[in-house]
Parts: C-alpha cells; structure tokens; sequence
C-alpha cells in the first residue's frame, strides 16, 4: 500500500531544493511499511535517490549522486593497480612497519599457485599493474617463481629492502624479467642516520648497495622513502641524494608516515579518508596496503573471484563517499 | 553589443543551474545573454516594460497582462514543446463516481493559487463554460505560492491533501503536477481524472514590440537549435521540463485572456 501523503510530500520537497541536494520526509511509524515501499516506487519512477532510511524519516536527494568513481583521476580508479603481499615475514623489524613485519613474524606467504591466479583474473578484471610487497619478498625461496607468474601477465613492481642480493637471492634476482619488472627499494634519508635509527645498523649503507647491485643488474629502481610528516618540507637534499645514485625523478615516491601497525605516531588513514588501493594477502583482501594487518580494513576473506572483490571494493568506496557528500549536506556550519 | 537580459522568477533553486546552463549555452555566440532572477512575476513584467530587461520568460498569466498594461505592444518569440499542449486535470477520489465538470454541482472543488492560471483562473471559467453558475460549486481556495503563479506547485498538492483529509471532492490541477504524481499509477486507487481540458499554451519569452526582429531573432533561432540528443544541452531541457523549443502558438492563449476579463482579474499587483 502507497501512502498517498507521503507521495505529495516527496514531490513538493524535492521541488524545493537543487539537483543534487538533499531533503528529508517523514512518517508516522505506524505507516513505515507503506513508507518504504513508497520511497521505492517513487525514486525508481522519478529517478530520484534515496540516500538513508531510518524508522520515520529518510533522506532523499533530487537527482542522483555524482559518480565518486568518475570525478577519480583515471589513475586513482581501484583496481587500476594490484597489490600483492608474498609474505609478512622480514629480515628487519622497522619501528614503523605499517604491517608488524619482523625476523618473528609468522610468514603467512600467498604462495606461487595463488599468485598465478591472481595475476591471471587481474587481466581479466582490468587491472593494469602488479605490486609485489611484503614483508621482505626476497626471504621467499620461490619468489623468482612469484614474480615470475606475475610478469607473464602485466608489467609488475616489487618491493624490497635491497639488502639481500647476493648468493642463492642474486641469482633469483637474475632470473627476472628486466623488461617487466620494476624494483622499489626503500630509502629514508640522504644519509644514514635517520634511516638506521628505523630500519636498523647498517641498513641505509646495504639498502644503497643493493640499488648500486639492481642497476648493475639492469633493473630499472624505484625508491621510496617513509618521512614524518615534519620532514616533508626538507626533501630537496634528499632528492639531490637519489639524483647522485641514479634514481630518475619521477622514480622517487615519498610517502608520509602513517600511524599504523607498530608505528606509534603518524596520520591517520581510514577506509572513510582513503581511495582505495586493492591488497590480497593470504588473510584475504583489504582496502589498502597501508593497513593490510588490520580488521578495520578487510574488505573480504575470500580471494576469488578477484573482479567480484574489486567490484566489491568500489561499491564501498562509492557508498563511503555518498555518505560523506550527504553528511555534510546534513551538517552545513553557517 | 551588449547581452541580451533575460528575466526569470525563482520558484526553485534549480532555476539557478538552469539559466546558468543556458547562459553558457549562449556564450560565444553572437546572442550572447545574462539573466536576472525575480522573486514574483508582477515584479519582472513591470521591469520588462521599463527596459530594464529586454526578455521575460513569463507565464501565460503574465503575458496576458504584459498584453494588458502595453495595449497589445509586446510580442511572445519562444516557447517550449510542452507549453503549447498545457491542460488542467479535474481529480477526484478514485470511485468518486464524477463523470465530467457538472458532477460538480453541489460538492467542494480546491483549487491553487488565486493568480495560478491551470489551477485556479482557467478553472473556474471552464465550470462556467460547463454552465455551472457561481454558487453551483463550493471553492476552496488555496493560496500557497501567490506571486509565482503556481510555478512551484505547492498549490496544487495542498489541493490534493484537502481531497485526501475529506476538506474537498475533487481539484483542479496542472498537467505537470498530475505527471509529477505519477498521474494514477504511483498511487493506484487514490485519485483519478475525471474531466481534462482542452490544450492551452502556458509560458513563453515575452518582449516589448519596440525590440528589434534583428536583436531577437539570433537568439531565437540558437535557442531553437538545442538538441535533446546533445547530452550536454539535455541536462538543462530536462531540468526545465521540455525537448524541444519551439515557436509560440498564440491562439492558445485566448482561453486564459477571456477568462482573465470575465472575472475582473487586474492586470497589474
């Protein structure tokens, strides 16, 4: 049964207010049934959008939400790229490991057969890069096999520290596709200072060795470096460091440090404050790589099909943004 | 030369976003134009006879007294699709059991806004046509939106609330408001039409007879070429409730001009 008031409310509020805006109706809570299924007929035949539902009101929006995923840099679009943790156990325990990677964390590898998969469903789901991180991916005895499965599919980056190039881990090195794969070594600082009171003695001094080995190698190397937010505005003499050692300038990612996993200061990234960036890890599928160790962020503990959860990925991210579009609606500050 | 200046009343916010669209529309052209939005049509058709702007997108109300307070002196130069088929709707409770205009005799009909055409003015001269006298029928009046003609409609669902809490029989509506409605399929079993008018034109672009064709007529003839399969131009025909613009039909207003003399309505407040 349509309530036949609720019907001539709905027309004259949305024909008070802007296409986009909100406006809210409401019922008695003997009529909710009817309420509901009213809402329904009518923003399905007028092509208007209910936006919330409580037990004797709703908010409605004349016209229908801008595409969260549309106004996205095609770049920024979830699923564009793929991230990968082979593994969450690691040969340092830096003190702002978003992950809590250590030499004692368990491994909880991906494994090659899995990896094979993913890679293989990422083509079909439109993704366009593969990012292998972890944990220290090198420590994985098979991770020529790994990176492998991936650069038979799409072009790939790999995350290490770059500090286990040598011996049986050189030769896994040597096995790698140079032509599709990209290496991301981690660097903090123009010396080692700053970088070892995180990472460890002597960890900047064989991070730059490995970037020098890499090269050698004909990698093509990216660096990344971890940075408190109060050291952003200092980045010109690190980036005449990264010049120095042959790092092309738009292969230096700086990223700020976030307050996660044993890092105790840092931002603050949420699901609600970011875009999301697809994560499969052995432990099933996140929201971000930032937080690929932490409940808040799981999106789904079943890895396949991988469209279905990139799928599932983007109808949060535009759920989340709605949200927040029709909150500030509902809380204008003058 | 300088933009022609169009005027618009506010009856939504969304006139904002459409005379802004329209005004990109016209940018870059040789009929480029600006808007000036009113809060009420008398306002904005006495600021159209003293020049201060050179068009006025008006109701038909307000063209039938643009005609009246220039002595004919003023022509309409565009119009849309829809506003040449306009018809008031006469709605009743389903089962109400009316047939036509005379199962009015005796029962309480609402009508809007005493200043909007559909809903009030033609009303009443079609009960007269019918041969209904003053008196046959019990009015009520709703006066929510005077000033905008019955543009925002509100009128027009306060009617259709009186007929739902058994304060009136039936009412007298826009086509627009019957279609904004669902007409009698949202709500199955709650109204339905018993009687619906002959066509008649509803709003049009009115300027004074001393604007030049040759100032106009760019304007008119761009206006007439926004395409409703062009995306970008569909957005705000949508918005004003139209596919297509057209030219005016002007024996469609003589209903509302015979009615406006026939019940004294002043042609200026």
């Amino acid at each position: 049964m349509v309530s036949q008031t609720l019907v001539l409310d709905l027309v004259e509020r949305a024909g008070a207010v802007a296409t986009g805006a909100t406006f809210t109706v409401e019922w008695r809570v003997e009529d909710s049934a009817a309420a509901l299924e009213t809402l329904a007929a009518w923003s399905e035949r007028t092509g208007n959008q209910v936006v919330d539902v409580g037990d004797t009101s709703a908010l409605l929006r004349r016209g229908r939400a801008s595409d969260p995923l549309a106004e996205l840099d095609p770049d920024q679009l979830p699923g564009t790229r793929l991230w990968m943790y082979t593994n969450f156990d690691c040969n340092l325990a830096c003190d702002y490991c978003c992950v809590r990677s250590s030499p004692q964390t368990e491994r909880r590898a991906l494994g090659v057969d899995r990896v094979q998969q993913l890679a293989a469903e990422a083509v079909a789901a439109g993704v366009s890069e593969l990012i292998l991180t972890g944990g220290e991916p090198f420590l994985l005895p098979d991770i020529d096999e790994v990176v492998a499965a991936c650069t038979a599919q799409l072009p790939t980056t790999l995350l290490t520290n770059g500090m286990l190039f040598k011996g049986n881990r050189l030769e896994r090195l040597r096995r790698m596709d140079r032509q599709r794969l990209t290496l991301q070594i981690s660097i903090d600082s123009a010396t080692p200072e700053i970088h070892d009171s995180h990472r460890g003695k002597r960890s900047w001094e064989r991070a730059v060795d490995g970037i020098r080995i890499a090269h050698e190698e004909g990698f093509r190397v990216k660096v990344a470096a971890t940075l408190p937010a109060e050291q952003i505005h200092e980045l010109e003499p690190f980036h005449d460091f990264l010049d120095s050692i042959g790092i092309a300038r738009e292969d230096q990612v700086i990223r700020a440090l976030a307050h996660r996993g044993v890092s105790e200061t840092g931002i603050e990234l949420t699901v609600e404050s970011l875009i999301p960036e697809v994560t499969i890890t052995a432990d099933g599928v996140y929201w971000h790589p930032i937080a690929a160790d932490h409940e808040d962020q799981l999106v789904s503990r079943e890895l396949f099909p991988l469209k279905d959860r990139i799928d599932e990925v983007r109808a949060r991210f535009v759920e989340h943004r709605q949200r927040a579009d029709a909150a500030a609606a509902w809380f204008p500050c003058a | 030369m300088q933009p022609l200046l169009i005027g618009a009343v506010a009856y939504t916010p969304n006139v904002v976003t459409i005379w802004e669209g329209i005004r990109d529309y016209f940018a870059g052209t040789d009929s480029e134009m600006d808007f000036i939005l009113f809060s009420n049509y008398g306002r904005q058709v006495d600021f159209l006879i003293d020049g201060t702007i050179d068009l006025a997108w008006n109701t038909n109300l307000a063209w039938v007294r643009t005609l009246a307070q220039t002595g004919g002196a003023c022509k309409a130069i565009a119009t849309r699709d829809t506003d040449t088929v306009f018809q008031t709707m006469f709605v009743a409770r389903t089962g109400s059991g009316m047939t036509d205009l005379t199962s009015l005799r005796g029962r309480r009909l609402a009508l809007g806004s005493k200043d909007s055409a559909q809903a009030a003015i033609l009303p009443v001269q079609f009960l007269a046509d019918a041969g209904l006298a003053e008196g046959d029928v019990e009015l009520l009046r709703i006066n929510s939106d005077v000033g905008k003609h019955g543009d925002t409609g509100r009128s027009e669902l306060d009617a259709l609330r009186a007929i739902l809490d058994e304060r009136a029989d039936a009412a007298a509506i826009g086509i627009n408001t019957w279609e904004a409605i669902g007409r009698d399929e949202l709500m199955p079993g709650a109204f339905e039409v018993f009687w619906e008018s002959p066509t008649y034109s509803h709003c049009n672009f009115t300027a004074l007879a001393s604007m030049p064709d040759e100032r106009l007529q760019p304007w008119v003839d761009h206006l007439l070429a926004m395409n409703w399969e062009n995306p970008a131009h569909r957005t705000i025909l949508e918005m004003e409730g139209l596919k297509q613009w057209v030219l005016p039909q002007l024996e469609g207003y003589k209903s509302l001009i015979d009615a406006v003399a026939t019940q004294g309505i002043t042609p200026r407040w």
